[in-house]
C-alpha cells in the first residue's frame, strides 16, 4: 500500500479542461467504432462495458475508500438475479421494472453486508466479504425458486422491453442503451469522487485516524461507499443478466468478484479512468486467450496477472494517464 | 447417544481437516501479512500428489502424506520466494498475484491430472472399523483425528515453546525490532511460509480420504480455511484448531439435524462470531 499510496497520481480537478481530453476521446471511440464492428465484436465491447461499469463501481470502495472487498460479485448478482426471477417467475423483462428493482435488491443487500463487514478492516473486511459473498453462492445453488427447473442458474433471459409499441432492442441498440447507462454512471461516480464526500474517502483511506480526529464519521463514510459501489454493481449485474442470457451462481461467487478487482489493480488503483483500461485489457485477454486456446486460457488468464503485478505494478492505467499529461506538455496547454 | 457421539467424531475428524487447511494460511497472515489466497490451491496439489501416489502407485499411505505435504510445500515456496517476497505490505498485489496463481495451477492440474474427480479412499493401513457403543466406525476417520490432534500439539510447540516460534511471534509484533536484534527475518518467514504450505499438502491428502481431490477444490477449501481463520482468530495456532473444530462439529450436527440448512450453519456461526467479537476467538485485538 505504501507505494502505491505514493504514486497515485492527482486526482483531476474541475475546471482543467485539459484532463477532459482522454475523456471525450474515449467516448467518441465508443460512440463511432460500433458502427464498423461485426454484431460478435459489438456484444464483446458491451461485455467490456459492463464490466468497466463494475470495476468503476466497485473502485469506488476499493481504490477511494481501501475497503479490500472481495465479494462485489453479491451485488452484481443480484441484480443479474432480480432480472433472471422477473423474467422466469413474473415473465416481464421491462427495463422500467428491473432496473429500479435491480439496484434497490442489490443496495439493500450491500447496506446488509456492510454492516456485518465493517466490523473489521484491512485484510479482515476481505475474509469477510469474500465470505459473505460465497453465502449468497450457496443460497442461489440451493434455494430452488432461484433457478430454473433441471439446472443450476436461471436460463432463457433476453434484451429488455420498454413497454414501447413496436420497439425492440438488437445487439447494436442494446450495446448503446449499456453505453448511455456507463456514462451516466460514470459521470454520477466522477462527480462522487470530485465532491468532498469522495475527498474525505480518500482521507481516509490514507489515514484514519487523522480524519477521526478531524471529527469525521468515518465508519459512516466507509459505509456509504460501500453501499454506493453495491448499488452500482447492481446496475452492472442487472445489464450482465440482460446481455448475458443466463445467470448462474458463479456470477455471485468469488470468481466474478475477483475480476473487478484485478481490473481496478491492473488499471491503477484510485483512478477514475484505470479500472475501465483495466476492464478492457481482461476482457479482451480472456477473448482472445479463450478463443486461441479453449483449453488454457485461464493459465493465460493467471499469467496476466503474475505479469502485470511484477512489472506494471501502479497499473497500466496510471502510465497512460502520464503519457496523456506528458503530451499535454508538449502541446504547451498543460495546467496540471 | 450412539448418535451423538458418531455426529461428534464425523465433526471432529471433518474440524480437524479443516484445522490443518486454515493453520498454515492463519499463521502466515498473521506473521507476514500474507493473504495466500492460493493455500487452498497448495491443498489441492498435495491431494493430487497424495492420491496418486497412494492410491495409483498403491504406496504406504505415510509416503503419500509426506509426498503430497512435500510437492505442495515446494511450490509454495517456489511462489514466495520468485513472487510474495517482493511485495511484502502490498495487500492488493498479494491478492492479485496468489489468485493468478490459483488460475494458473487449478489449469495446470487440469492439464495434469485430467477432469475427473478422485474418489474419496481408505488406506490398506486404515481400513477396517472400530467398534463404538457397539457401532462401527470406520478407522480411516479415528487416524485423521489422531493426526489432527498430534500435528496440533507440535505445531503448538513450534509456537509457543522453541527459539524459531519466539522469533516468528516476536516478527509478528514488531518487525523492525527484530530484525534490529540481528534475526534474518526473511530466511524465517521463507521457513514459515513452507512450513505453513506442506501442512496444506498434508491436509489435501487426509482430506482426500474423506472428500475426494477434484479441480475446483481450490476456491471451496479457500472458503472453509477463511471461515475457520475469522471464528478462531487470526494468527495462533489455538485459534484456528478452535475454529476448525468449532466449524466441523457444528457441521456435522448441522447436517444430521436439519440438512436443508446445513449448507448454512458455518455462515451463521461465522456471522454471529462477527457481530460479537470481530477479531474471533482467540485473535488479538486490534
Amino acid at each position: 500500500m505504501k507505494t502505491a499510496n505514493q504514486q497515485t497520481p492527482t486526482i483531476p480537478r474541475q475546471g482543467q479542461m485539459i484532463n477532459l481530453v482522454p475523456y471525450v476521446a474515449g467516448v467518441l471511440i465508443l460512440v463511432i467504432l460500433p458502427v464498423f464492428l461485426s454484431s460478435y465484436s459489438q456484444s464483446v465491447m458491451t461485455r467490456f462495458l459492463i464490466f468497466a461499469l463494475f470495476a468503476t463501481g466497485y473502485n469506488l470502495a476499493f481504490g477511494y475508500a481501501g475497503l479490500i472487498s472481495l465479494g462485489h460479485a453479491a451485488y452484481f448478482g443480484a441484480g443479474g438475479y432480480t432480472v433472471a426471477v422477473l423474467k422466469l417467475h413474473y415473465g416481464s423483462d421491462l427495463f422500467w421494472i428491473c432496473t429500479p428493482l435491480g439496484i434497490l435488491i442489490a443496495t439493500i443487500i450491500a447496506a446488509i453486508f456492510g454492516i456485518i463487514a465493517l466490523r473489521v478492516s484491512g485484510i479482515y473486511f476481505l475474509l469477510v466479504t469474500f465470505a459473505l459473498g460465497q453465502l449468497l453462492y450457496s443460497v442461489a445453488w440451493n434455494v430452488s425458486w432461484l433457478n430454473t427447473p433441471g439446472m443450476q442458474g436461471v436460463s432463457g433471459l433476453s434484451l429488455p422491453t420498454f413497454g414501447i409499441a413496436g420497439f425492440t432492442l438488437n445487439t447494436t441498440s442494446f450495446y448503446y442503451l449499456v453505453l448511455l447507462v456507463s456514462l451516466i454512471c460514470f459521470y454520477l461516480l466522477f462527480r462522487i469522487v470530485n465532491s468532498p464526500f469522495g475527498h474525505a474517502l480518500v482521507g481516509i483511506r490514507e489515514g484514519e485516524d487523522r480524519m477521526r480526529s478531524l471529527g469525521y464519521n468515518t465508519w459512516l463514510y466507509k459505509y456509504l461507499a460501500f453501499v454506493i459501489s453495491g448499488a452500482f454493481s447492481g446496475i452492472a449485474g442487472v445489464l450482465f443478466g440482460y446481455y448475458n442470457y443466463l445467470i448462474s451462481p458463479t456470477h455471485l461467487g468469488v470468481g466474478t468478484s475477483f475480476l473487478p478487482m484485478c481490473m481496478a489493480i491492473i488499471g491503477g488503483v484510485g483512478t477514475l479512468l484505470g479500472p475501465v483500461i483495466g476492464a478492457a485489457v481482461i476482457i479482451f485477454v480472456e477473448l482472445y486467450a479463450s478463443i486461441m486456446t479453449p483449453e488454457r486460457w485461464p493459465l493465460i488468464l493467471g499469467g496476466l496477472f503474475v505479469v502485470a503485478i511484477m512489472f506494471a505494478r501502479e497499473g497500466i492505467g496510471v502510465y497512460l494517464w502520464r503519457l496523456c499529461n506528458k503530451v499535454g506538455h508538449y502541446y504547451g496547454s498543460t495546467k496540471s | 447417544m450412539e448418535q451423538f457421539i458418531i455426529n461428534l467424531l464425523n465433526g471432529l475428524s471433518y474440524g480437524m481437516v479443516l484445522f490443518l487447511i486454515a493453520s498454515g494460511m492463519s499463521v502466515v497472515m498473521g506473521a507476514m501479512n500474507i493473504i495466500n489466497l492460493a493455500h487452498g490451491v497448495l491443498y489441492m496439489v498435495g491431494g493430487y500428489v497424495g492420491w496418486t501416489i497412494a492410491v495409483q502407485f498403491g504406496a504406504p499411505f505415510v509416503l503419500g502424506l509426506l509426498t503430497g505435504g512435500l510437492a505442495a510445500g515446494l511450490v509454495g515456496l517456489a511462489i514466495e520466494r520468485g513472487f510474495l517476497r517482493l511485495l511484502y505490505k502490498q495487500p492488493n498485489e498479494q491478492v492479485l498475484l496468489t489468485f493468478g496463481f490459483v488460475y494458473i495451477l487449478t489449469n495446470l492440474s487440469l492439464w495434469i491430472w485430467g477432469g475427473w474427480p478422485r474418489m474419496p479412499f481408505t488406506a490398506k493401513v486404515l481400513s477396517g472399523s472400530v467398534e463404538i457403543l457397539g457401532k462401527a466406525y470406520p478407522k480411516a476417520r479415528l487416524a485423521t483425528i489422531l493426526i489432527g490432534f498430534i500435528l496440533a500439539i507440535v505445531l503448538w510447540w513450534l509456537q509457543d515453546k522453541t527459539r524459531v516460534g519466539a522469533m516468528v511471534r516476536a516478527g509478528m509484533d514488531n518487525k523492525e525490532m527484530t530484525m534490529g536484534l540481528g534475526i534474518n527475518l526473511e530466511r524465517l518467514f521463507a521457513l514459515v511460509f513452507f512450513v505453513a504450505s506442506c501442512i496444506a499438502g498434508v491436509a489435501g491428502v487426509l482430506g482426500a480420504q474423506l472428500l475426494g481431490v477434484y479441480n475446483a477444490l481450490g476456491l471451496e477449501i479457500l472458503l472453509l480455511a477463511l471461515i475457520v481463520i475469522i471464528v478462531g482468530g487470526v494468527g495462533s495456532v489455538q485459534g484456528a484448531l478452535l475454529g476448525g473444530i468449532l466449524i466441523g462439529v457444528i457441521d456435522a450436527f448441522g447436517r444430521a439435524l436439519f440438512p436443508k440448512l446445513a449448507m448454512f450453519t458455518m455462515y451463521f456461526t461465522m456471522i454471529i462470531i462477527l457481530l460479537v467479537r470481530p477479531s474471533g476467538l482467540l485473535g488479538r485485538r486490534t
